[in-house]
This record gives C-alpha cells, structure tokens and sequence, in this order.
C-alpha cells in the first residue's frame, strides 16, 4: 500500500471571517486528515474546530451521493435517479415554462453564503443570466447597511489590514465576538494586548470575547449609535480630539458639534437609553483619550436592527474626530470586499441582461407579489432558506405555487426536504476554486484534492451539464459557456492588474501557497472618496436619499412583546451549516438563553420547555439560565428543527440601498413573548 | 502549560487532536469544559509524575517515557476500565466498540520530527503551549487552578496560567 500522502492545497470556504487555508493530506484518493496551512500569513497554519472536523464533513452518512426525486413534494418518498434524469426533467420544466410564458420570467433562483469560492458564488447568476430575462434576487442579507454607512463616510468600503491591529493601543469591538467567529483574528489581538493596548468590548451579551476584554461594557441592543454620539461630544467638548485631522480631513465637523450640541446627549440620558453607567461612559471616553491609536471593529449582528447604518456612521465619525483613520493601528474594520478587484466572469456574464429584480431579503413576498408571468421554478443552492429567512410563512406559500424545486446541497436541509429534486453537490475538496476574503488581504488557490464523492458535482459542472442538455432540446437556448472548465474559468479570473497587485504570473502560482495584496495602509493617503475628498461626517448623498446628512441617533425599535430575541453565530455554526458534524456538536439551536432575573419572574427553570410566541407564530425551546444574557433579551442560535427566523417580522434597516439595491435584513428586531409549556410537538412548523 | 487566560473555549484543540489521531465517536483524548461562565479549561492526560493509571493497571499496559510521556499500549489493554476510574482527570477514554482504553499520547510521534502536538499547533490563542519546566516556566505559574481536580495523587505535570482580573459593567437597571 501507498504510504505518502499526496498534500493539495484547499481553502475553507465558509462564510467566515478567517477563510482559512488548509493542507489536505490524501492518500489513493482518499482524505487522510487535512491541517492549517502555514504559509498562508494570516491565519498562520491554524484552522477552527469546524476545519479541523472536516473529514467528518466530506465523508459524513449524512451526504447526499445520488440525485434525489420527492414525489409527491414533502412525502419523504425519495427516488434516487441518474443525472440524466434530473438533467430532463429540470430542462423540459424550463422549456415548457418558456413556451408557457413566452418569457423566462417565471424561473427564479436563490443562491447564499453556502460556499463563497469565487467560482460556486457566482455560478448560478452565470446560468440564469445565460437564459436572457429572468426574476432575479438581488440584496444582499448581511451586509447591507454597514456598506452604504461607509460608502457615505468614506466613499468605499475598504477594510483595514487585520493584521495592523495588532498595532494598535485601543481595540474596542462593536457587538464583534472574534472568539467565537473570527479566532485567527485573535493572535492580533492578543498580539496588541501584550504590547500594552487594551481590549474594549461592546456587547449586549457577555461573549467568549468580552470574558477576555480588558474592560466589557454591556450594552442594550440596538443603541450603540448614542454612546458613539456621546463619546463624541465629550471629546470634542474636552478639545480631546485630533485638530489636524479634523481641519484637513472632515466634511461636517462644526454642522455634526452643532447637532451634538443642540441635542441631548448627556450621561444620563445616555445612561438611561442604553444601559451604561455614568462611571462606565467615562472610563471609555478616557481610554480614547488617551490610547492611541485605536481600531475598532463594527460586528455584522450589529447591523441587524432598523437604526444600524446610524450607528455605524456614529462609530466611524468617532475614529475620524480621534484621528483614527488611515494609521498603522487605527480604523474602523468592517468588511474587506477584495472580490471588486477581480472580473468576476461569473457573476457579470450577461450582466446587461434587463432582469425582474426581487429583493433577496424579501425574497419570498416579493416573488409571490410578482404576476404576468408567476414564478414557478425556482434552483437553490449554498443556501437554507426555509431554516435561514425571515418571513416564513410567505415561503410557505410560494412553495406551493412552485412547479417545480431543485436544491443542490451536501445534505437534506430543511429547504430540500421540501424540493421535488436534490442534487449532490460536490464538497470544496472536489472542485477547483479562488478564494478571497471578506475580511483579510489574501488570494488562495482551493484545489482539486479529491475525486467525486459518488455523483456529487460542483455548481459549475451542473450548470455546464445543464446547459448542453437544454440547448440540445431547443438549440441556443442558454449561451452558458458550458465548453470552459473550472481551470478556464480560473485562469480568466487571473487579470493583468491581479497579477501586479498579488504578485503572481497565473493562477497556477497560488499551487506554491497563498499571496498577499500588496497594498499601502488603507486611506493613509486621506483621498477619501467622497464627493468632497474628505471624511464626510455630513453626507449631502445621504441627504439626497432621505437618510440625514449627519449621523442621527434614532431609538432602536420597540415591541408589545416583552423579549427582544438575538440569534447570533455559535463557534461550532455558521447559520446552520455544519449541524452535520456530530462530534463535538450538541443541538444548541434547542436553547433558549434567559437572564437569570428573567427567569426568577417567569418562575423558570434549566432545561424547562418554553413557547415563544409573537405574531408570526410560536416555537418551542428549551431554557437555559445565564447572566451572558442581560434581562430583556433572549439568546437563540439559528437552525435546529424549529429554526427561530420562523419568529422574525420582515423588518428592515435604514441602509442597503445605495450598494446593494435593497436595505439590510434586521433580523435582531425580533420581540417575543415567553411562556411556560410546549415541546416541539407543539412546533409551529406546520408543513405536511 | 495551559493558560487560562488566554483560552477561549473554542475546541479547536480538542477538533485537532481529533483530526491527528482519528479517535472515534464519543472517545475525546483533549476536552473543554466551561469552569464558570468566562473560564474554560482544556484539559486532556497530564502525564503524571505518579500516574494512577500506571499503577492501577493489571495488565502492564501503561508505561511512563523516560521524557515523562505516559504511554498506554493497546495491545496489552484488556480493557478492565480500573484507569478510567482511577485517574482523577479522566483523561483514558474508553472505545465500547473496541472495548480498550485510550488516551493522549502527546503525540509523540509529531514531537519526533519536530512538530508540536497538534492541540498546540491549533489554539489560536497560544494558550496551549508545550514548556520545559527546567528552562521557560513563567513567574505567574501554577500548580493547578479552580476547577482542576486534586493533584496530590498524582503530581500532574500540567502547569497552569490562572485567569486575570477585568473590569467589567453590567447594565444598570432593568427596564
Ligand atoms: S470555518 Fe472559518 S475559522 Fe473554521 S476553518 Fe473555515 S474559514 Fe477557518
Ligand atoms: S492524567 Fe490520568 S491518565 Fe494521564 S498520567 Fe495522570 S493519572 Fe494517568
Ligand atoms: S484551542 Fe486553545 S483557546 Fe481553543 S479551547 Fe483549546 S486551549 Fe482553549
């Protein structure tokens, strides 16, 4: 027997901060073990607890092998068929729904954050824009608010280097819980703490994060906009601000002192609003003061409440004022969007093409709104939906207009229980791919490490399958360019500029290990860009689309429902992927966090069964007791049988439209009401 | 050395050791258990300097390297369980399937060419570290820490970082 292993190079490909690069270690074709790659700068040859269980992952019971029918639809009675089967069903529903219409306005597709490898993101945008006018979802679910609050501040979202926090003297995270979602940022951070900085947590839970802060302060959701407000006045009331930066490099300086000084931003209000006592306030005013510089790190949850994309300017006005901006160490991190230097092939194919826009972050109302012609296909794929969206029971409903549902995922998710066709979709050990981070400034090569698990097949060799089939039935229907391989598809992504910027000839020179951009500090130069070239803490765009022009406080929303419901990441999840992995993996999506005052007055008890009901519907879970959570506020993990955005109200935030077509998703504007009884028998998971 | 400090109960230490030695369901050579809520405590065998389990074993299958790495041999393991229940820490795991006892190994195979064990290569918060006790123990060591059972037994070589103050402020009021 063959006793080397052969090592290929992979990259995590999970919506995660840290994009790992991994080593896989395959022997006759089989996954041995795979381990952190060490030439990979930033994460340093170290993988996460999910990283490190990959093995279980790829050769997990649980994967799918075969394509999978259901008829009918939700019987659980599956069939396992050939590719060539589901290849003519899926094509002749196509055709048949383009004579039917005499448009393909009635497909639809719906892809998410399942594997964010360039070439499985983009894929099915690729395919369906190759069938000329179809409903699209365009938004973005995360993302949104955050971007456009930079956009006005800044003129772009660019990310700080990641590594440079490790520089710097004041580290304050916003609702960021590095421990548990983003561990390689850690060794920065523990990087800076040795060399004196101090670690501030914002947080309205006690997170694995904010156990190792120097100072935690929590915080109720959703009013982080007023302390950064506060912060601000007293600084500038104390002159504590950087006069250089804020004569040269701001936009609104006296319009914004003005607007501080005319309203009421005093401790005690501050103290009352959000929770933070006088004594707390002034330490942090104090350590921004005197600690510089200082990053601070705004947390995607942050963005999930109606009043996120003022907060987010409130924060970043506070970094610019300090002079905390474009500096080794300092800046406001958010989000890195390293894709935008690339062509993007895929997600730009045919891109002229005139499509009817839905908003994915509305996705099922809005597809059930649309008429002339319904939509009555739809193709998912990296996604969840039916444990992920908000709004379920309008998906509900489409499903039942729906002729036809293809999912293609790893595993029977919730979503393709509830499809007609399953396709076996290939894990990243299987397929070529580019990955570029969200978050850090490295370009990784994910290679073909392992032959096909059984049938499964990447996105991009279904839709090439897909489209031969179709244009043999109806000649030139998809103008998919089915000819080029995962390699081809590489090798274009592979500029003249990428070239430069990486330090690279091809693609086949990330084989060698992962490359950095070569990059200046970002906004070191001050050329902001916006309208004015500076740091506009006063935003005429924003003004000409009715958001105010300075960053305005706004109360976060209220309810009749006495609990306001968080669901944040765990370390073992991303949304509900990973649920697979059985080892070191409890079902905590079961669990209902309460505040142990919370659970005196509801005379509760650990592990007692709960209903949480609102409006939209009522669930059961089970209690546990823990002051990480403040009172007023329950902590849900997503997923598990009965997926707690069953619960959640289309609610949005004030931003997303200028980057993104659509405001953000506020998914932690959710309320809820609490009371004894019920276990999951009484789910209002009511599909038959 | 573990520090409690540092730790952050991510488990990719113990998904790591996993991934190394491809232990079977159920059977964990390193785990995380949670002390209090901001405390976590990675703990796997802490090759005694008096180990329990050497001394319990009836059929010889521990022995303790001269490096001090307690080693158990599968092969000798009639699986008895007597070191499962005698060492205080419960580092050997027991395989119901395989009916033998396990443990950690340090792995010393990886220590062999040079590489650290693999629950040291992942904690990305270095609060695993591998020291020699004769050369870089630093000042603010410990012999054990809360939570950490009573190492009079068997004089565990695990040497610990307690966790250090912070200030933290809770919400003030309630409504
Ligand atoms: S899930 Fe995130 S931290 Fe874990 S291995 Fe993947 S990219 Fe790294
Ligand atoms: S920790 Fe337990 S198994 Fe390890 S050497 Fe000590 S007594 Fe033996
Ligand atoms: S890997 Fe390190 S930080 Fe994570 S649980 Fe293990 S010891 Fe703690």
């Amino acid at each position: 027997m063959n006793t080397t292993y052969e090592v290929f190079r992979n990259v995590c490909p999970r919506n995660c901060y840290n994009s790992c690069a991994m080593l896989s270690y395959v022997r006759d074709g089989k996954l041995y073990k795979v381990a952190g790659d060490p030439q990979h700068g930033f994460t340093r040859g170290k993988l996460c607890s999910k990283g490190y269980a990959y093995l279980k992952y790829v050769y997990s019971p649980n994967r799918l092998r075969f394509p999978l029918r259901q008829y009918p639809r939700g019987s659980g009675k599956w069939e396992k068929i050939s590719w060539n089967e589901a290849l003519e069903q899926i094509a002749e529903k196509i055709l048949e729904l383009n004579k039917r219409y005499g448009s393909n306005l009635s497909l639809t597709y719906n892809n998410g954050s399942g594997n964010i490898g360039l070439l499985h993101q983009y894929a099915s945008a690729a395919f369906f824009n190759s069938l000329g006018q179809h409903t699209k979802p365009v938004g973005n679910f995360c993302l949104a608010a955050g971007q456009d609050a930079f956009t006005y501040d800044f003129g772009q979202t660019l990310n700080p280097d990641p590594e440079q926090m490790g520089y710097a003297k004041l580290i304050l995270l916003w609702g960021a819980n590095p421990a548990c979602t983003a561990i390689q940022q850690m060794k920065y951070i523990n990087a800076a703490r040795k060399a004196g900085a101090k670690l501030v947590v914002i947080d309205p839970l006690f997170t694995s994060t904010a156990a190792k802060a120097d100072l935690y302060i929590q915080i109720r959701p959703g009013t982080d906009g007023l302390l950064a407000l506060g912060l601000a006045k007293k600084l500038i009331e104390n002159e504590d601000y950087d006069r250089e930066f804020v004569e040269n490099h701001i936009y609104g300086f006296e319009a914004f002192s003005r607007y501080l000084n005319n309203s009421d931003f005093s401790p005690s209000r501050l103290s009352t609003v959000t929770g933070i006592t006088e004594e707390a306030f002034y330490e942090l005013s104090q350590l921004l003061k005197e600690y510089k510089p200082c990053s601070s790190w705004i947390g995607y949850g942050f963005q999930r409440h109606s009043n996120s994309g003022q907060s987010i300017r409130a924060i970043n006005a506070l970094m610019a004022l300090t002079g905390n901006i474009g500096k080794s160490g300092a800046g406001a991190y958010y989000l890195h969007l390293g894709q935008e230097a690339f062509p993007l092939k895929l997600a730009n194919h045919n891109s002229s093409v005139q499509n009817r826009l839905v908003n994915i972050n509305d996705f099922a109302s809005s597809i059930l709104s649309l008429q002339d012609p319904p939509v009555k296909f739809i193709w998912i794929s990296g996604r969840n939906p039916l444990s992920q969206d908000q709004g379920l029971t309008a998906w509900r409903e489409l499903l039942n207009q729906l002729e036809l549902i293809v999912t293609v995922d790893l595993f029977m998710t919730k979503t393709a229980e509830h499809s007609d066709l399953v396709l076996p979709a290939a894990s990243h050990f299987e397929e070529y791919d580019l990955n570029i981070s969200y978050w850090h400034y490295w370009l990784a090569l994910n290679e073909k490490a392992l032959p096909a698990y059984y049938e499964a097949k990447s996105d991009l060799e279904i839709f090439r399958l897909l489209t031969r089939k179709l244009n043999k039935l109806s000649a030139g229907f998809s103008d998919f360019p089915a000819e080029l391989s995962a390699e081809d598809w590489l090798a274009s992504e592979i500029t003249t500029q990428i070239k430069v910027s990486y330090g690279i000839n091809s693609w086949q020179d990330l084989k060698n290990g992962p490359k950095k951009l070569q990059m200046e500090i970002p906004w070191s130069s001050c050329k902001f860009r916006t309208a004015s070239g500076k740091f506009e803490i006063y935003s005429k765009l924003a003004r000409k689309n009715n958001l105010p022009a300075l960053p305005k406080y706004h109360p976060p929303q209220s309810s009749k429902h006495p609990f306001q419901v968080l669901s944040p990441q765990k370390n073992e999840f991303i949304h509900s992927q990973t649920k697979w992995l059985p080892r070191i993996i409890h079902d905590q999506a079961s669990l209902v966090l309460i505040n142990t005052n919370d659970a005196q007055t509801h005379n509760l008890r650990d592990d007692e069964s709960v209903i949480l009901y609102n409006d939209n519907g009522s669930l059961s879970k089970k209690v546990q007791i823990t002051d990480s959570v403040p009172p007023g506020v329950l902590v849900v993990f997503q997923g598990g049988q009965e997926p707690i955005n069953s619960l959640i109200n289309e609610s949005f935030c004030d931003m997303g439209k200028l980057k993104n077509h659509y405001n953000g998703n506020a998914f932690y504007d959710l309320f809820v009401s609490l009371k004894k009884g019920g276990d999951s028998a009484e789910a209002a998971w009511f599909f038959v | 050395m573990f520090n409690v400090d540092q730790c952050i109960g991510c488990q990719s230490c113990i998904s790591a050791c996993k991934n190394e030695n491809q232990t079977p369901t159920g059977v964990n050579w390193r785990r995380v258990s949670q002390i209090t809520e901001d405390v976590f405590l990675s703990l796997s065998c802490n090759h005694c300097d008096s180990p329990e389990c050497f001394r319990v074993c009836p059929e010889k299958a521990y022995t303790k390297q001269r490096d001090g790495i307690v080693i158990i041999n599968p092969n000798r393991c009639n699986g008895c369980m007597d070191c499962v229940a005698a060492c205080p820490f419960g580092a050997p795991q027991f395989d119901y399937e395989q009916h033998k006892a396990s443990k950690c190994t340090m792995c010393y195979t990886r220590l062999q060419n040079n590489l650290q064990p693999s629950c040291v290569e992942a904690c990305p918060t270095d609060a695993l570290k591998i020291v020699d006790f004769n050369q870089d123990l630093p000042v603010s060591v410990e012999l054990t820490v809360a939570g950490f059972p009573d190492i009079v037994l068997t004089r565990p070589s695990t040497r610990f970082i307690p966790p250090q103050p912070r200030r933290r402020y809770r919400l003030n009021c309630l409504n």
